[in-house]
């Protein structure tokens, strides 16, 4: 018992020994994600409901539910941890989507909640945005605790 | 600062991203379209500023099969002959290359006659109108070229009037297209039997469509009725030299369709000669010369008057003079 306690507080002064070395790769932080298909099952006699499957057969039309887990893997504090999420031209952002979300409608060279942005169209007009107009999404953390983990997502349409 | 500006530009690298408007297809974005996401973190950590991407998703699109076949005739095409022609487009509202499978059917409930098929062609020249000798038939199994998303193609179904018809009679004639990979209610899946070996998949209208077309008869008839009035020198009506013979030629159009082109030409009998200017069309005078109006008349041609387009149920009378000789 008391061994083994020992054997932690190395693993952890290792842990700090190691993480300057991390850092230099840019591995505080593990990114990792993955999507699925939102299936829409109707069944007689009830509710709609939706269950998620592996991605085998995407049409247009579609909604995906995109996904990314983030892990500060470091013994470091992280601060200021902003995930930018480039969307495929292929779908767009679902119409659902909160008005809060963070986004841009202009390639990614200017960011706000989608509720907040405008858009001008070719003959001059400026309109809301709308989630078909968005190229870019945003999310920001202040800070990450060493071993803090989360995941983010989004749905799409696959237009 | 070497860190942060090799922040900098990963992210300027992420925005030089092409960017590109998706067009705008009916059937959605094309099948084989690859579905890429990649998120990308900043960050600061214990050494400045840092940047990782994550794994990149990758999902490709599957192909979707449906099709819209409309009708392209304004209203029932009327035919006046024994042919008619019906004319369609056939769409590929799908999201991948496909071609389709034709079938008219000519035995609509409620027909007034079965009219007979006598071949599906295709617009070859593009022009809209079938040409015959042009526009391409297909041969048995009649089935479109390859049709791109969003590609139309327009169909030309030829028929024909059975005899046994009668004026103002109309029948429907169906034209059915059916995706080649298959078909079935939507969402029936043919593994691997799309674009880039991905699967096809039925989509909301069946991957097939129907539209009709009507043609109705408009039989129309030409009688011409020939008659003549003969006034001798001597006040009488015999004919004898020197008489005046005016004949009367009444066209008389009869059903609810149209003639096209009706030419009404009479020779000037042996042994009489013409009377000039005095061809005369609906009591209206007509000059002897083939000029503008609607008559020519000679001794040697004889008599012609272009009556044009006449409508069913429309009469025309023209008249003429001529002398018997001595």
């Amino acid at each position: 018992m008391k061994k083994g306690r020992i054997f932690g507080i190395f693993a952890a002064l290792a842990a700090l020994v190691s993480a300057p070395a991390m850092a230099q790769n840019g591995q505080s932080v593990a990114l990792n994600g993955d999507v699925m298909v939102v299936k829409t099952i109707n069944e007689d006699g009830a509710e709609p409901r939706t269950e998620l499957v592996e991605p085998d057969l995407v049409v247009p039309g579609d909604r995906l539910l995109f996904r990314t887990n983030y892990e500060n893997t470091s013994a470091e504090l992280v601060e200021n941890f902003v995930v930018t999420n480039p969307l495929s031209s292929a779908v767009q952002l679902a119409p659902d989507t909160s008005g809060d979300q963070v986004v841009s409608v202009d390639g990614g060279k200017n960011f706000g909640a989608l509720s907040a942005l405008t858009v001008t169209e070719e003959s001059g007009t400026v309109r809301s945005a709308l989630a078909s107009d968005v190229t870019h999404l945003r999310w920001t953390l202040a800070s990450l605790e060493p071993g803090e983990s989360g995941q983010i997502t989004f749905y799409a349409i696959v237009r | 600062m070497k860190n942060a500006r090799r922040t900098y530009s990963v992210l300027t690298a992420a925005l030089a991203v092409p960017f590109f408007a998706t067009p705008v297809l009916a059937g959605g974005v094309p099948a084989g379209t690859l579905i890429e996401n990649t998120a990308k973190a900043t960050y600061d950590a214990g050494d400045g500023p840092e940047t990782i991407d994550s794994n990149t998703v990758v999902l490709r699109v599957d192909e979707l099969l449906d099709v819209a076949v409309a009708s392209l005739n304004a209203g029932p095409v009327a035919t006046s002959s024994g042919g008619a022609v019906l004319t369609y487009s056939v769409t590929n509202t799908g999201n991948g290359p496909e071609a389709f499978t034709l079938t008219v059917n000519p035995a609509v409930g409620g027909n007034d006659f079965d009219p007979t098929v006598d071949g599906i062609a295709v617009d070859t020249n593009g022009n809209g109108v079938y040409d015959p000798g042009v526009d391409d038939i297909l041969t048995s199994p009649e089935t479109t070229e390859i049709l791109d998303p969003d590609e139309a193609l327009t169909v030309f179904v030829l028929l024909s009037v059975p005899p046994a018809a009668v004026d103002e009679d109309e029948a429907q004639v169906d034209l059915l297209a059916e995706a080649v990979t298959g078909t079935g209610t939507p969402g029936t899946t043919f593994a691997g039997a799309g674009v880039d070996g991905g699967d096809a998949i039925v989509g909301p209208d069946g991957a097939d469509d129907n539209a009709l077309g009507t043609i109705i008869v408009g039989i129309t008839t030409v009688d011409l009725v020939k008659s003549a009035i003969v006034r001798d020198p001597f006040g009488g009506t015999s004919v004898v030299p020197g008489s005046v013979i005016q004949y009367t030629i009444r066209a008389d159009v009869t059903g609810s369709g149209s003639v096209d082109d009706l030419l009404i030409t009479d020779p000037i009998p042996t042994d009489t000669t013409y009377v000039l200017t005095s061809l005369t069309l609906d009591s209206g005078a007509l000059t002897d010369a083939a000029d503008g109006d609607a008559g020519e008349a000679s001794d040697a041609a004889g008599i012609t008057v272009d009556l044009g387009t006449v409508n069913g149920g429309t009469s025309h009378s023209i008249t003429f003079d001529v002398t018997v000789d001595q």
